[in-house]
């Protein structure tokens, strides 16, 4: 993942946790606002609608004073006060009078309780009324609530009773409004909110006692807990109890409902006001309000993408191009420069990277000039030492000679034979030396055709099967541990066939005392992989890493020249050598040959240098 | 030329002026004395619809008595029976039987012919009858002369004839009913939109075989509110109406006219084995006990009903007085605590079905349940909204009723019939006994069966009261409650010459009959 990929994703991670964050804020925050204020809102709707119930109920009042304080109430009053007044005159007067004060309920009493007149249940004329006459401040007594019996059940009534006293007898009058649904349907209510009404008749729930104004209340069930919560509280307690409940899974048609207990008289509860307010409003504020929220954060996101985008690739670019700077110094090109923009930090990097540059440019040249330097200091001396060696022997020998010309001609033909041909052999050895350096300089390109890997290296160590078993010198036993079948690679067969050449006599050197060679064959991944392992004495680290340089030798007699060949077909086969070693337990040489070589079979190495550095033109013989 | 004064003293010529107004004030009065032709008579009726087709009628329903009393300005009686209790021919001139009175011999008035000017004849009479009658009795004319056999005796097949549907008329090609009497339909008004009201014009019939009726016109609208009949007579938008009892005190109250029939319409309850419990004689008994009828017919209906402890009324029976009036709470209350809960109505409630229309019926039975419920027994009361008929089949839907309170209208001036018409609707009736005797003292004892298994209750007996306006005279219906509108004439002011002939000459011709004025 690029840098500039990772600075547009922290950038985006932080505009979005950004976003989030106050999106969620604001949403939180503004919901709870709402919250709080539909709360105040249903309390100003439930205080409304008690004011409304308890106006409800001074117009009662105020229509029963009326009926007391009428003529034909007063007649009614009188006649009934002397003895052995007809009351079946009056019979049908409380319809008249429901009738004309816009009431329900309507009722004449008598001053020993019996109902004269009846406008909701005429059929009860007669009968006795007692808890009217049970209770004398009846004019002080607002409207209340009361179980008024009729004809085909039970219903609730708003109230007053009034008595209007004649001599020493007194006629009640009783009056009431249903409370029902036309009652709920008259009541004042403000946009969203609904009023129910649940008649506390029986001691169980029942659904078919709730209604609206409407009638029956659908999914009545639903207030089952509330109403029954209402139920179990004191029946003093008035504060409403509330509830919500959701009718779908759309929250904008819940509905809060605050249960306000109506009791009668004797402090029974009688009946239970709902007074339903919709979340409708609130929901759709919310969500509208989520809606901008979401807007906004998207918006927002949109933009910071965009300028983290644009923030990032700037960041990036001089980076970016410092990393590019850097991969062409990488490849040899020291002369990179790249842009200095600015005067800040990655403004100084890029100074300093083209300072560096700079630096290694000339670093560069004064190394190549010293290791130039070094390479022929380090070829005249090995050329001085090899070429000494035999210059030595040829010196006496020709001394040799010269003093032999004071001996005796026989004793000098021996002389001379035995110095002619210690001269022609230290010649000879001298012409090996400069041929070993000769072909080191003349490594040719190789000509790629398909080898078979393990059958090269049982060439290659064919050839030394005789030194394996050579008589008076320790055993060496070869093992083969070579994967079959080994698909074939693309290399050049006799430099390849060189370089085990060379694997193998490093090996038999290293194994002075014997021991036993393993050569391994193995496939991964596409490359080939060839291992040489020898049971000697081992390398150091130090020695490990100086393996392949050209003319560095362990041995007295080495040139160090071998292992500099094996690497040179190694690595114009696009391979690799590597070695590891134990001092005391032998070193593996380990090579990776790719199948296939860039360019294929037919194609002549074209990448090969033309002139090989320096280091590689010693000749040198292990 | 000398002009003669004539000086009168002063006193003399007061006198003078006193005699002069006084003759001028002479027609004027005279007219308040004696009947005049002219005028329409406006009725307002309590049913919504009337049908004029007898043999449609449901005898014993308040519907048909007021189909009757429609009809019989239209249609004509063999025989009717005055207040004094005698049978006046109508159509039929003489009668006789024989000694066994099964078989009847009635010959009919001579020149009688139906308002399209057809001439009755005793096919006619036997057309229109013969549907009314069982089986048993065959009817068939003679020419003049109409023969009524029967398989039992029927001594009192008069008090039949004059009363109830037995109406002679005669059925058109277009399914319409020609009639001899006073008045024929003019005037079908199509009923109003929500079926509640409907108006008929009867134009007084010009060739009646007993005389043109005073007044022109009778226009009769149905299907009034009872408290509309009566705001309409005060305000003088009517002649006559139909008083609902709960209105009486109140008309009586503004010193309106009202009349008052004898009782004719019998409240009462009727209990059958449609809920097991009803079924036990012992609740029945305890509900019988329950009833406070004198509150029901003194305080609910402020005395304009009487407690009716027997089915037939008194006027009617003669022995009505000597069933009483058993309502006792205590017994009540002794009783319901001997029975089983299952069977004092302590799990299911009796139900009782009102199966007549009206507030009235409703309110009596509110009442019976508040009785019932002092008693410790629970009643129930389905109201039925649509109007029925007393002998009626509940909905399918509709629970089963083990009590009913049925309304009860006087169909037939015959004792025994009555009450054999009475027992039918109700259910009550022994097919395989056939009473054929009109003594009373066997209609008594078969009446006073009947009670004491207490299937049927009496309630209340009620009589029919109409309103009248000051203008109509000569107001003489029967005590049973058939209006005899062809008597009635209308006080109205002296028309103007221009307009005095206008309600006659307003009459199609091919409506108004011809023929002498009486």
């Amino acid at each position: 993942m690029s840098f500039r990929t990772k600075l547009f994703l922290v950038f985006l991670v932080t505009v979005l946790a950004s976003v989030s964050l106050v999106a969620y804020g604001v949403t939180h925050y503004t919901q709870t606002a709402f919250e709080e204020m539909d709360a105040q809102r249903t309390q100003a709707l439930v205080t409304q609608f008690k004011r409304e119930y308890a106006q409800r109920g001074e117009a009662v009042l105020q229509e029963v004073k009326n009926i007391a304080n009428a003529e034909i109430t007063l007649r009614m009053a009188i006649d009934l006060a002397r003895p052995n007044a007809d009351q079946s005159t009056y019979v049908r007067d409380a319809n008249g009078a429901a009738q004309d004060h816009n009431l329900d309920f309507v009722q004449f009493v008598n001053s020993d309780g019996t109902l004269i007149s009846s406008a909701q249940y005429p059929a009860r004329v007669g009968y006795k009324d007692e808890w009217v006459t049970a209770r004398k401040d009846w004019n002080d007594t607002p409207a209340f609530l009361r179980k008024e019996e009729l004809p085909d059940g039970v219903e609730l009534s708003l109230t007053v009773v009034r008595a209007l006293p004649v001599g020493d007898k007194t006629l009640y009058i009783v009056g009431g409004r249903r409370v029902d649904q036309h009652f709920l349907a008259s009541l004042a209510l403000p946009e969203g909110m609904r009023a129910l009404l649940y008649r506390n008749l029986e001691p169980n729930f029942s659904p078919t006692a709730l209604t609206d104004k409407d009638g029956a209340v659908a999914q009545a069930d639903r207030f089952q807990p509330l109403i029954e919560q209402v139920q179990k509280q004191s029946r003093a307690q008035s504060e409403p109890t509330a509830q919500r409940i959701d009718w779908t899974s759309n929250a904008a048609e819940s509905e809060t409902f605050n249960a306000i207990p109506l009791a009668g008289p004797n402090n029974e509860l009688l009946g239970v006001l709902l007074a339903g307010s919709s979340q409708k409003e609130l929901v759709l504020l919310t969500r509208q309000i989520v809606k901008i929220s979401a807007a906004v954060a998207g918006a927002a996101i949109l933009i910071g993408l965009l300028i983290s985008w644009w923030v990032s690739s700037r960041i990036t670019k001089p980076v970016e191009e410092l990393a590019e700077g850097a991969r062409e110094v990488a490849t040899g090109r020291w002369d990179t420069r790249i842009d200095v923009r600015g005067s800040d930090e990655i403004g100084q990097l890029a100074t300093a990277f083209n300072d560096m540059t700079r630096t290694l440019a000339s670093q560069k040249e004064k190394l190549v000039q010293t290791e130039r330097v070094a390479a022929w200091r380090e070829l005249a001396r090995r050329l001085a030492h090899e070429l000494r060696n035999p210059l030595f022997p040829l010196q006496i020998t020709v001394e040799n000679l010269q003093r032999a010309k004071q001996l005796e001609a026989k004793q000098f033909l021996e002389v001379f034979n035995e110095s002619t041909a210690t001269l022609k052999a230290e010649l000879a050895n001298l012409n090996t030396i400069v041929t070993r350096f000769s072909d080191f300089s003349k490594m040719p390109a190789p000509h790629f055709a398909q080898v078979n890997i393990n059958e090269s290296l049982r060439n290659a160590i064919r050839l030394f099967e005789p030194q394996f078993n050579e008589v008076g010198k320790p055993t060496i036993t070869p093992e083969f541990f070579l994967a079959e079948p080994l698909p074939e690679v693309e290399a050049d067969p006799d430099l390849l066939h060189r370089a085990f050449q060379n694997l193998v006599l490093n090996a038999l050197d290293a194994m002075p005392a014997g021991g036993t060679l393993t050569v391994r064959t193995s496939e991964n991944n596409g490359n080939l992989r060839i291992e040489v392992t020898d049971t000697g004495k081992g390398l150091t680290p130090e020695e490990c890493s100086r393996l392949f340089t050209p003319y560095y030798t362990t041995k007295l007699q080495g040139t160090g020249l071998g292992l500099a060949i094996v690497q040179s077909v190694v690595s114009d086969h696009h391979g690799t050598i590597s070695v590891s070693s134990e001092e005391g337990r032998g070193a593996t040489f380990r090579i990776e040959l790719p199948q296939h070589q860039p360019g294929g079979i037919s194609r002549p190495k074209q990448d090969a240098p033309a002139v090989r550095p320096l280091s590689t033109f010693a000749a040198a013989s292990d | 030329m000398k002009f003669i004064v004539l000086r009168w003293p002063a006193a003399t010529r007061w006198v003078i002026f006193a005699l002069l107004a006084c003759l001028a004030l002479v027609p004027q009065a005279a007219a308040t004395r004696h009947p005049r032709y002219g005028g329409t008579l406006r009725v307002e009726l309590r049913e919504s619809a009337i049908s004029f087709d007898p043999r449609t009628w449901k005898p014993g329903t308040l519907e048909s008595s007021a189909n009757e009393k429609v009809a019989a300005l239209v249609f004509d009686r063999l025989v009717a029976l005055d207040n004094y209790g005698h049978f006046q021919p109508q159509l039929a001139a003489e009668w006789s039987h024989d000694a066994a009175a099964r078989r009847w011999q009635i010959r009919l008035r001579d020149g009688v012919k139906f308002s399209d000017d057809t001439p009755l004849t005793g096919a006619d009479v036997v057309a229109a009858l013969q549907p009314l009658f069982p089986a048993t009795i065959q009817l068939s004319a003679s020419g003049n002369t109409l023969a009524v056999q029967s398989a039992s005796p029927l001594p009192d097949l008069l008090e039949l004839l004059a009363s109830g549907r037995y109406l002679i008329y005669r059925a058109q090609p277009d399914r319409t009913l020609a009639g001899t009497g006073p008045f024929f339909v003019a005037e079908a008004a199509a009923p109003s939109s929500d079926g509640k009201t409907a108006h008929y014009v009867l134009k007084a019939s010009e060739n009646c075989w007993a005389g043109r009726p005073f007044v022109d016109a009778i226009d009769l609208t149905l299907g009034l509110p009872a408290l509309r009949r009566l705001l309409d007579l005060q305000l003088g938008k009517t002649d006559l109406i139909e008083l609902a009892p709960e209105l009486v005190r109140r008309a009586a109250q503004e010193n309106l006219r009202v009349w008052a029939s004898t009782p004719v319409i019998t409240f009462g309850l009727r209990i059958d084995a449609s809920q097991s419990a009803a079924s036990n004689p012992r609740l029945r008994e305890a509900l019988s006990y329950s009833l406070d009828r004198t509150t029901m017919a003194n305080v609910l209906l402020q005395k304009q009903a009487e407690p009716a402890a027997a089915l037939l009324p008194q006027w009617l029976s003669g022995y009505a007085f000597l069933f009483d009036v058993d309502n006792s709470l205590d017994r009540a209350k002794a009783i319901r605590a001997t029975l089983l809960p299952s069977l004092a109505a302590a799990a299911e409630p009796l139900r009782l079905r009102v199966d007549a229309s009206g507030e009235l019926p409703k309110l009596l039975a509110e009442r019976v349940a508040v009785n019932a419920r002092q008693a410790g027994m629970t009643v129930q009361v389905m109201n039925r909204p649509v109007q029925r008929d007393a002998g009626a089949a509940a909905p399918a839907n509709e629970s089963a009723a083990g009590l009913h309170l049925f309304a009860w209208h006087v169909t037939s001036l015959s004792p025994r019939l009555e009450l054999d018409a009475f027992l039918t609707a109700l259910g009550q009736s022994d097919p395989s006994s056939v009473e054929t005797s009109v003594e009373v003292g066997q209609l008594y004892a078969r009446e006073r069966r009947i009670l004491e298994d207490r299937r049927v209750l009496p309630l209340v007996a009620l009589p029919e009261y109409a309103g009248l306006s000051a203008t109509v005279r000569n107001w003489l219906p029967a005590r049973w409650g058939e209006w005899h509108l062809a008597d009635v004439w209308l006080d109205l002011p002296e028309p103007a010459p221009s307009a005095a002939n206008s309600p006659v000459t307003a009459i199609p011709q091919q409506l108004a009959p011809s023929g002498a004025k009486p």
